[in-house]
């Protein structure tokens, strides 16, 4: 915001020199550019936002990304930290919907979160497209219904359960989980000898599930999750080397306390990158 | 604002919606792997034992052949046999995985030799994966015993095929010309050897120049140029009798010969009046087509795998360019838009590449590109490194590479992604090979 307020400052000063060469007609023109710059200054800040939306999901500030997860949303009795306005504005992430906080709430009697509507967890698309109204009798006054609205506190998501106990997340897209994702990731690449120069890398995608036990080793054969067509030796060959990678790597040193985390996992080996496929 | 941001939203979330429905029901932790590093796959092939006695060939010198085959290939590391622990005593009961992940091997290669009753040699051999600690190929082989290096190439093209997913390219021969003598009296010869360099044959006794030899499909047939009747001109040299023909008594000097991908015709440059052209010759009627008539120089043909195009070379755009047409003749146009001057196409079995000879700079290299000429990349780094030839799988390439100020020329060969370059060992000074198809 105080990016886009100081943009705007220079830019109405500008203008300002400008009006003053004018005769008194100019007013007209000179308050209809202050508008349609100030208007413009927002298009592009709506615009910034665009692009952030946009940005894809990179696990690497584990900092910001501990407050998006996707479990089932909790709310809390006593918001300790005000949601701020500019933060909030780049929260909806579109790569991970559901805006909650894990922390534990002690007290029992849950009281909404009060939040400003953009703010507003967003449990996840479905549960956004819903709460749009439908039918509506007009309201005497439109302006102050709308305001109302504004106001309103909003309801907790259907699927926001009390928390009265410390959780840590578990799950997938779960920021307690990104980083462990990033440690297993940055562990199996190097023991992947992907099926290189094959023909058509796409169809050579595979998803294996892994059973680890706590020492990090695999506990069973891992588990092909989707079955594809058999007999293509290039395949063949890709399953083998995504096998030979999980094997290889093992054990994997992951923080035991976090064992529930990476007991079971799927991994998806995916060689188009490799192949040079754009 | 609030609302245009509620609005993308819902737009992201709809666009999203797919993929979060696509999660597993059970909330695991997912990883995505994109990356992964090239590296050989440390493999271990244990001399093949003879349970029955030693008679025959050895099982030390075939699973030697298998090693040097697998790590020639640059996707695998023959372990050092010096560093097994575990020696194998029975190749029919599992292996102690334990004891070769000690030794990081991820593949084992286990196999037997016995004499067979008739005299033949019985050559078995399994694959196992020391990790998931099964069996992925078992083959069993019988041969005459002076034939266990054809053997070995097959074990090799076997576990080649099973792990890296495409077919193998060991049990091949290369045609070349060996040259010896000093280079005011150069004696050029034809020669074949397997394409590991062993059992290397000389096919003329080099009182007559030869050139550009090519395999027929069959690996039976050589078609090449010789000055055999004091003129240059197409031969075809058959393996097994060892007999050769010219190919049509044309009046002027043919060369370039290749055959088509069904055997039946060659396609070569047939020069009038210092105009070179392109012609097919059909080898079942012997009937001769003109494919191209440009005043310029055509030359080099190569047809598309599946026979319905031809590469070739022309000079017709104002210097050496590479060009694809029709099989009849139709429909040329050029391919090539690189630096420099590009000669000596050749279409990858695969199909997928054109491999040719790129002039620039001084320097030649050896390149491929897409057969829309997209894609070009120049694989060699070589001074002079020329007339590129396919392993029949379409992975590797091998080319004639010579040294700076004339001293010999060697065949070398690279893998298509510019690592792996080899020395093929020839005896003495060698160049222009052509690989041969599977040997059926």
């Amino acid at each position: 915001m105080s990016h886009a307020a100081s943009l705007r400052r220079t830019r109405i000063s500008l203008a300002s020199d400008a009006g003053g060469k004018t005769t008194p007609f100019g007013w007209i023109g000179a308050l209809t550019l202050h508008v349609a710059i100030v208007a413009a200054t927002f298009i592009t800040w709506q615009h910034k936002f665009d692009i952030v939306n946009e940005t894809p999901f990179v696990p690497v500030d584990l900092v910001t990304l501990a407050d998006t997860t996707n479990v089932a949303p909790t709310v809390r009795e006593e918001p300790k930290i005000e949601p701020q306005e500019e933060f909030a504005a780049i929260q909806p992430d579109a790569a991970t919907p559901p805006d909650i906080d894990a922390e534990p709430a002690p007290d029992e009697n849950a009281k909404p979160l009060e939040q400003k509507p953009q703010s507003t967890p967003v449990p996840s698309p479905r549960e956004e497209t819903k709460p749009r109204p439908k039918k509506k009798k007009a309201p005497a006054d439109p302006m102050a219904a709308l305001l109302d609205q504004l106001t309103k506190p909003e309801a907790a998501p259907k699927n926001a359960r009390v928390a009265n106990q410390k959780v840590d997340g578990i799950g997938r897209m779960n920021a307690m989980t990104a980083d462990l994702q990033a440690m297993i990731q940055g562990m199996i690449y190097k023991c992947w000898n992907p099926p290189a120069a094959a023909p058509h890398p796409e169809r050579l995608i595979v998803t294996y599930r892994v059973f680890l036990n706590p020492d990090g080793s695999v506990a069973q054969a891992p588990q092909l999750t989707a079955t594809s067509s058999s007999g293509d030796p290039y395949l063949q060959a890709a399953k083998d080397s995504a096998v030979r990678a999980i094997y290889v790597c093992a054990p994997y040193s992951l923080p035991a306390s976090r064992y529930q985390q990476w007991r079971d996992i799927t991994i998806t080996f995916d060689p188009r990158k490799m192949a040079g496929v754009e | 604002m609030t609302r245009m941001s509620g609005w993308l939203l819902k737009i992201a979330g709809l666009l999203l919606l797919p993929l979060a429905l696509s999660v597993p029901a059970a909330a695991q932790l997912h990883v995505d792997v994109t990356q992964g590093v090239m590296q050989p796959l440390p493999i271990a092939i244990p001399n093949f034992i003879a349970p029955g006695g030693g008679t025959g060939p050895s099982g030390a010198d075939i699973a030697k052949v298998v090693r040097n085959d697998l790590a020639s290939s640059g996707l695998f590391k023959s372990l050092d046999p010096a560093s097994f622990i575990d020696p194998v005593r029975d190749i029919n009961t599992p292996p102690n995985f334990g004891n070769w992940r000690v030794i990081n091997a991820q593949a084992l290669v286990t196999g037997q030799t016995a004499m067979q009753a008739d005299g033949r040699l019985r050559v078995d051999f399994r694959l196992w994966d020391v990790y998931g600690e099964q069996q992925m190929v078992g083959l069993q082989y019988f041969t005459t015993p002076e034939n266990w290096r054809r053997i070995a190439h097959l074990i090799s093209d076997a576990i080649y095929e099973r792990i890296t997913g495409e077919k193998g390219y060991f049990d091949t021969r290369v045609v070349f010309i060996s040259e010896s003598g000093s280079a005011l009296q150069r004696k050029k010869r034809l020669a074949v050897m397997d394409q590991d360099g062993a059992n290397p044959i000389f096919l003329t006794r080099g009182d007559y120049l030869v050139l550009t030899p090519r395999f027929n499909p069959t690996a039976q047939m050589i078609a090449y140029m010789s000055y055999i009747s004091g003129k240059p001109r197409v031969y075809m040299f058959d393996l097994e009798s060892g007999r050769q023909e010219m190919l049509g008594n044309f009046p002027n000097m043919t060369f370039s010969p290749r055959f088509s991908p069904d055997g039946n015709k060659v396609v070569m440059t047939l020069e009038q009046n210092g105009n070179s052209d392109i012609y097919v010759m059909d080898l079942r009627n012997r009937s001769t087509v003109r494919l191209t008539t440009e005043p310029s120089i055509e030359t080099s043909p190569s047809f598309s795998p599946d026979g319905t195009q031809i590469v070739f070379e022309s000079d017709r755009g104002g210097s050496q360019q590479i060009y694809v047409m029709n099989a009849d003749g139709s429909n040329p146009h050029r391919i090539s838009y690189g630096e420099g001057r590009n000669g000596t196409p050749v279409w990858s079995p695969r199909g997928d590449l054109i491999a040719f000879t790129k002039q620039n700079g001084g320097a030649f290299r050896i390149g491929v590109m897409r057969p829309d000429g997209s894609g070009e990349r120049v694989i060699t780094d070589g001074w002079m490194d020329e007339g590129p030839t396919w392993a029949p799988n379409g992975r590797v390439l091998m080319f004639t590479r010579s040294a700076r100020g004339g001293r010999g020329s060697q065949i070398w060969s690279v893998d298509i992604s510019g690592h792996n370059l080899r020395r093929v060992p020839t005896p003495g000074d060698a160049s222009d090979p052509a690989w041969s198809p599977l040997i059926q």
